[in-house]
């Protein structure tokens, strides 16, 4: 059960890994920039109605989250881009 | 999932609960463009009818089997059985476990080479094969029937579900969702809606994960979890997967271990995961007999872990939710009193209240978009199946026999626009009167026991005849039927499905609908299999010529290439099985 090197489910010269791939880059990159952000302007436990929200703001959880979907998608991207074998 | 689920109309009562941040509308944006543009881009490799409806049979183990279990990790189901966890506890666990994983391993190691080497493309097309066209025409028309109308469910939940969340208009989400969907199916077909379930999958992951585990650090992990969870609701049951299944009255759900493990694990499980063409469809792509024996294992060990991010939340809202007071929130059935008029919020809420709780901007529009990709993969799952089945067992089979390829090509790519607008009209149907989604989904269960006994008796029994395999079927639905209206009627009959005519009025108040569910399922299979195995006794055996590929035991099963024992499917499925065993005993 490995996972396939290569994508061999497409004719396309762009993997179904590679969508992946950038997708979990963009939002990756999009979250991590707001959880940075975070950093200077911290998020208050605001709220949505009369619910709590973002309650564990003090983890920072969008930059870690942030991170490690950046490392993932990019991963990801790199190793099926078009091309790539 | 394989479980009606009852999503509210009385949600639509309920205030909205929050709203989006800008980076949280551009995380939507980039997942809106995305499933555009891979639309357009497979478009130029999708000109044959087995390009189109089955994607060219060319997906690899990988992605075939996350296709395959994300088809049914639609965002109804998520939030259904975040709820049911709520209500039930961990019980509602089961439907993910001994309901969903040992019929996945069974369709790959046993099931699959008949599906794969008969070459069919679609289940009413197995049924043809083996029953002949009367078990394919019962099959196909109530299938292509059923699914526009899931359609139209899924889509009128997506758009509910966005109105109560984040206050969108009901029409615009209805649209913008079909219209996206029906772009995508009709340019790329099968080929398009599985990158699509792949891209799914890992959003739903990356966007649902973070719940549990922040909950869980709240609640200062599990076994701070377990005890708070006692000191809330005063039951231990509500931690306990099996103890507790002795009786009827001794779990919250009513069910006993036998409904547990025949109507659900046998009978609602193995039909869902092995007969239903929307989920087999997905495993039917991939680009080898080997390849098709793996993927359903390797969707069954990522379904596995599915209940960390939709039972484990529902059991954190228990301890853990609290309103804007600091107490803890409670939350009541749909349509009761407290939801109708009170303003309260119901269990199918905890999800999108869970990740009010957690997620910031960014993170909350992850979470969204992950609900929302769940929704219309669940809408283009049904309108690639129906317009599979449509084309090639019910227009190509009886009404244009012998068009061009290219001809079914543009049917499969028209029937996706019409099965879309028919799905918009359910979608509107059912915002005018909301039990109609309870029916449509009722409706669903009704064919897959039976039809589980029809194709498991078709490919493990030669004796099984063409007029046994159509009889069976029917009875098998119509005693479905038969006992669903029988409860409709009259609630206290349930005392005879689950053989306690003497049942006390409390025992009957406590099986609630999904254990009645699952004792329905047994003896409509049960049904069908006696009426099968008789009809097939009377009627004359058929030829053994005419079983070649189709039945065990008249089948070649060609070598799979595996030279180590690792390579094989069976040892990955026995690794699977075991770790499923262990789960549960930890959960006990």
């Amino acid at each position: 059960m490995t996972h396939p090197a290569i994508d061999p489910s497409t004719e396309q010269s762009l993997s179904i890994w590679f969508f992946v791939g950038v997708l979990m880059l963009s939002c990756g990159v999009l979250i991590f920039g707001q959880g940075i952000y975070e950093f200077s302007h911290p998020a208050v436990a605001v709220a949505a109605g009369e619910l709590p929200a973002n309650v564990l703001a003090k983890y920072h959880g969008a930059f870690w989250w942030g991170l490690a979907m950046t490392l993932f998608g990019g991963f990801y991207t790199v190793a099926f881009r078009p091309g790539k074998g | 999932m394989i479980q009606p689920l009852h999503l509210p109309g009385a949600l639509l009562l309920t205030t909205q609960l929050t709203h989006l941040a800008p980076v949280d509308i551009a995380i939507l944006l980039l997942y809106f463009a995305m499933v555009i543009f891979i639309g357009f881009y497979v478009k130029g490799s999708t000109n044959t009818s087995e390009e189109f409806f089955l994607a060219g049979r060319e997906m690899s183990a990988w992605i075939a089997g996350l296709s395959f279990v994300s088809a049914n990790l639609g965002s109804l189901e998520l939030m259904g059985w975040a709820g049911a966890a709520y209500q039930y506890g961990i019980l509602a666990a089961h439907w993910y476990w001994i309901g969903a994983i040992p019929a996945m391993l069974f369709l790959g190691i046993v099931m699959m080479p008949f599906y794969y080497i008969s070459k069919t493309h679609s289940v009413p097309g197995y049924l043809q094969l083996r029953f002949g066209e009367g078990a394919r025409a019962v099959s196909a028309v109530s299938f292509a029937f059923m699914t526009v109308l899931m359609s139209g469910v899924n889509m009128y939940s997506m758009a509910l579900v966005m109105k109560v969340v984040l206050g969108w208009d009901i029409n615009f989400s209805i649209w913008v969702g079909a219209v996206t969907v029906a772009i995508y199916v009709m340019l790329g077909g099968l080929r398009s809606a599985i990158i699509n379930e792949v891209l799914q999958f890992v959003l739903i992951w990356a966007g649902a994960a973070l719940i549990p585990i922040l909950g869980l650090i709240e609640a200062g992990g599990w076994a701070n979890l377990k005890v708070q969870m006692i000191a809330r609701v005063g039951d231990p049951s509500y931690m306990h997967m099996w103890s507790t299944l002795g009786s009827f009255s001794g779990n919250p759900m009513g069910v006993h271990w036998t409904g547990i493990v025949f109507g659900l694990g046998f009978v609602i499980s193995f039909g869902y995961w092995t007969t239903d063409f929307l989920v087999v469809q997905r495993v039917l792509s991939a680009n080898n007999l080997r390849a098709a024996q793996f993927a359903p294992i390797i969707g069954a060990a990522f379904k596995m872990f599915v209940p960390f991010f939709v039972i484990v939340p529902g059991l954190l809202a228990l301890v853990l939710l609290k309103d804007g007071s600091g107490h803890i929130m409670q939350l009541y059935p749909d349509g009761s009193d407290q939801v109708l008029h009170h303003g309260m919020h119901s269990f199918n809420e905890v999800l999108p209240l869970m990740m009010v709780r957690y997620l910031g901007p960014g993170l909350l529009g992850l979470g969204i978009t992950a609900l929302v990709a769940g929704f219309m993969s669940g809408m283009a799952g049904n309108v690639s199946a129906f317009s599979t089945v449509w084309t090639y067992d019910l227009y190509g089979a009886y009404i244009n026999k012998k068009a061009s390829d290219s001809h079914y090509v543009s049917m499969g790519r028209w029937c996706t626009i019409i099965g879309m607008l028919i799905s918009i009209g359910t979608a509107y149907l059912v915002m005018g009167a909301a039990s109609i989604m309870d029916y449509v989904q009722e409706l669903f269960s009704f064919f897959i026991a039976p039809l589980f006994g029809t194709v498991i008796l078709g490919m493990l029994w030669k004796r099984a005849t063409k007029a046994g395999g159509f009889w069976g079927l029917l009875c098998g639905t119509a005693s479905s039927v038969g006992m669903w209206l029988m409860v409709l009627h009259d609630k206290t009959n349930i005392r005879f499905m689950i053989l306690q005519p003497h049942a006390s009025a409390d025992t009957i108040d406590r099986v609630q609908a999904m254990a009645a569910n699952l004792y329905r399922a047994l003896w409509s299979w049960v049904v069908c299999v006696i009426v099968t195995i008789v009809v097939s006794y009377l009627t004359k055996p058929m030829p053994e010529e005419a079983l070649k590929g189709l039945v065990y035991g008249s089948t070649i099963i060609p070598d799979d290439g595996s030279t180590k024992v690792y390579q094989k499917p069976i040892f990955w499925a026995i690794v699977v099985a075991t770790v499923l065993f262990i789960l549960n005993l930890w959960l006990w």
